[in-house]
């Protein structure tokens, strides 16, 4: 125990010697909760929407002035009456294209098809534009008494938005970010101090003393998870004075949850390190494929339900997406243990499976050297 | 002519067979090249998907009659839900949006069926958990168009058709008709592989020669600064290239995109654009001392330029701060021009803002680069 506890403090010092490096894993989280806190925004508001009227009569601009009203859209110039030269040349993202014979179909109560052309290239606020037309067209219809009078049998939804009522991206995107920034740096950071021991050949009087294979990552694991909480109250401070994101009820799955995630990120550096030999481009390969998962497969941006087959697999053993649950729960909804109780058993094993790994692995060169 | 026989005379071809047989004996770099983009480019055609199907409903029925059966039915018909819990209660059904098990929650009251009969108005509750904005958004939106086309149904007169509004909305999608995902994200993500990867190599290839102390040994050889420096340039960018047809088969094959613009214009421009990522490797090398450095400071960069780009999230979507910031961003203009050349069929007169910003960038990146780089040979 006293020498895990000597490894942790010389670790530490080492790692406060390097200021380049003190710098950097205490600014670049900060620079990515900002980057990402503020520019990833899924639903585009002031959508600009050009017109082809045809009708041109009272009616039709009536209809026309309804769609801006919403503030959903802003109007965007039409491209040599070309309905799509517009949204050829980004311009516009969509354009609406009203008949010569709107106002009097309508008059005549008949049925009358207005034309939608939306830019499909980004998916998601393509579907957001046609559900936006179609509510406000919907509106429109009621608000100028033109749905034809009927027998009133009405399913009227009421639909309430829980947790979230202003729809704020912001409460969707930052919890998230702190699944990436916890497994990323302290990942790294570790990774690079083994790295950098068997480098300078440090390692080999590790070999030759008598401290064991795991003692000696067990220190290293330990500073890492010290510094890595230092990274998450750094985080969760600029969070909460940035972003407005407060703690929602119990606080003990958020404290637990960031202490066992941390470990399991300190362990998978560790275990890169060991694994990697000195070529330290091989760090850097799995620094970004860490990256990448923590970003990609763990429900950070789109919902993990959607990621098909084997990938879906593979997203089950990437610890980010169960501290995510726990950030998600904690910092927006506030329902603790029973919606995320299991989700630090499986960061936990994940985590020890990384960490017995190394051991194996060091336990094997020291004896083979 | 004469400059022409001095370039293919002798020492900047060996220089250039000496750097080229250098990366390739390097099974590391080679793996560089290959493996991760490769990797990158399906993990991020497959992973993200906007996607809104499939949510899970759960249904608190206090009514259990035929009308309210029907609803549910007209809910989970077109796949937006799907039906995975009945709840007793509507505290029930609270506990299970709480917890995360569902996304949206539908209670119907006792007196539902009753009060359609009665040709009332029938409220019905609907609970969506709104953690994920951008979903609920969507969600909240497909339910009041179901709600409505149930409603439309419920009119019907007994013989006839439904009947239709007096404006139906004829919905086109431009380029992308199915609204696959992949063929928003693909175009974009092979400009981030080439950022990561572009950057990652070249950076690799010069601080590798700071760090052994080969630099040196150049030095003290005839070969002029820029000659040594060419040398490095030339053979990366073949190989990169490379990696841009690599991307565009993978993109072809796997994901079925159309490329609708002029191939050729696309691979000019992508070549345009490794010289901003080469430049931004050759910057970062000479910014660190050694390859951890380097890896710290990469991110540092690679951050911002990819979020930035619209190549993850739309930029459309971002505020107006960031989207003006974005202009600053090389990656931004090729995604651009990628998304653009690959989906639609637009040519240079669309995309010149972008070439040019892309030519501005190169020039800026490969002149501030190999002017620190010369700083430090001397």
């Amino acid at each position: 125990m006293r020498r895990i506890f000597a490894q942790f403090l010389k670790e530490l010092s080492q790692f406060q010697r390097d200021r380049l490096t003190v710098a950097l894993a205490f600014l670049l989280p900060l620079a990515v909760l900002l980057i990402y806190g503020y520019a990833i925004r899924l639903e585009a508001k002031n959508i600009p929407l050009s017109i082809q009227d045809f009708d041109n009569s009272q009616l039709s601009r009536g209809y026309v002035e309804r769609i801006f009203a919403s503030q959903q859209f802003v109007p965007a110039p039409l491209l040599d009456n070309d309905p799509t030269l517009a949204i050829d040349r980004g311009i516009a993202k969509a354009t609406l294209v009203i008949p010569p014979d709107f106002s009097r179909t309508i008059k005549d109560k008949d049925s009358v098809e207005v034309q939608v052309l939306v830019d499909g290239t980004d998916v998601n606020n393509a579907r957001v534009i046609q559900n936006g037309i179609r509510a406000t067209t919907q509106f429109f219809l009621r608000s100028d008494n033109l749905i034809p009078d009927r027998p009133r049998p009405q399913v009227v939804a009421e639909v309430r938005l829980w947790f979230n009522p202003g729809r704020e991206e912001a409460f969707y995107i930052v919890p998230g970010i702190f699944g990436v920034i916890l497994w990323v740096f302290p990942s790294m950071l570790a990774a690079i101090a083994t790295v950098r021991e068997k480098e300078q050949g440090t390692i080999v009087q590790i070999y030759a003393s008598d401290l064991s294979a795991a003692e000696w990552l067990l220190g290293k694991e330990l500073a890492y998870i010290a510094i890595g909480i230092g990274e998450a109250l750094i985080t969760l401070v600029v969070a909460a004075l940035l972003f407005g994101i407060r703690i929602q009820g119990d606080p003990t799955p958020l404290l637990v949850g960031t202490i066992v995630f941390l470990a399991a990120a300190v362990a998978f550096g560790l275990f890169v390190g060991v694994r990697t030999g000195n070529q330290t481009g091989a760090v850097q390969g799995t620094a970004i494929a860490g990256f990448l998962t923590a970003l990609l497969l763990s429900g950070f941006i789109y919902r993990i339900d959607n990621i098909p087959f084997p990938l879906s697999a593979l997203s089950n053993v990437i610890p980010a997406r169960y501290y995510i649950l726990i950030t998600r729960d904690a910092l927006v909804r506030g329902t603790g243990w029973a919606g995320v109780g299991f989700a630090p058993l499986a960061i936990a094993l994940i985590g020890g499976f990384f960490f017995f790994a190394a051991t194996r692995i060091l336990h094997r060169m020291q004896f083979s050297d | 002519m004469n400059f022409l026989r001095r370039l293919f005379s002798g020492r900047l071809w060996a220089l250039i067979r000496k750097e080229t047989q250098q990366i390739l004996r390097n099974k590391q770099i080679v793996f560089l090249l290959l493996f991760p983009p490769t990797v990158q480019l399906l993990v991020f055609g497959l992973a993200l998907n906007p996607e809104v199907t499939g949510l899970d409903l759960g249904v608190a029925d206090y009514s259990r009659s035929a009308d309210s059966r029907e609803l549910v039915a007209a809910l989970v018909e077109n796949d937006v839900f799907q039906v995975s819990t009945f709840e007793e209660s509507q505290a029930a059904l609270g506990d299970q949006v709480r917890a995360g098990r569902i996304t949206a929650g539908l209670v119907i009251p006792p007196d539902f069926s009753q009060e359609l009969s009665e040709n009332q108005a029938a409220p019905v509750q609907v609970l969506v958990d709104g953690v994920d904005a951008n979903t609920a958004g969507i969600a909240q939106g497909y339910v009041e168009q179901i709600v409505n086309r149930y409603n439309q149904g419920l009119t019907t007169p007994p013989s006839g058709q439904p009947e239709s509004l007096p404006i139906e909305t004829q919905v086109t999608f431009l380029y992308n008709p199915g609204l696959l995902s992949s063929w928003f994200f693909v175009p974009g993500v092979i400009g981030v592989v080439l950022t990561l990867t572009g950057s990652l190599v070249s950076s690799t290839t010069v601080i590798r020669e700071k760090d052994v102390g080969t630099l040196e040994q150049l030095l003290m050889t005839p070969a002029a600064g820029w000659e040594i420096l060419m040398a490095k340039i030339v053979p990366l960018f073949v190989l990169l290239l490379g990696d841009v047809l690599l991307a565009s088969a993978l993109a072809r094959l796997v994901f079925d995109l159309p490329f609708r613009g002029n191939y050729l214009l696309f691979l000019g421009l992508s070549a345009l654009y490794l010289f901003v990522c080469i430049g931004l490797g050759i910057f970062l090398a000479t910014l660190a001392e050694n390859q951890q450095q380097v890896v710290l400071t990469s991110f540092f960069f690679n951050v911002p330029l990819i979020q930035l780009s619209g190549a993850i999230a739309p930029i459309e979507s971002m505020p107006p701060f960031f989207r003006h910031l974005s202009f600053f961003d090389p990656l931004r203009h090729y995604v651009q021009i990628a998304r653009s050349l690959i989906l639609k069929d637009v040519g240079i007169d669309a995309l010149w803002v972008n070439i040019l910003a892309l030519a501005i960038f190169a020039i800026l990146f490969l002149g501030v680069s190999i002017n620190r780089f010369r700083a430090q040979l001397s």
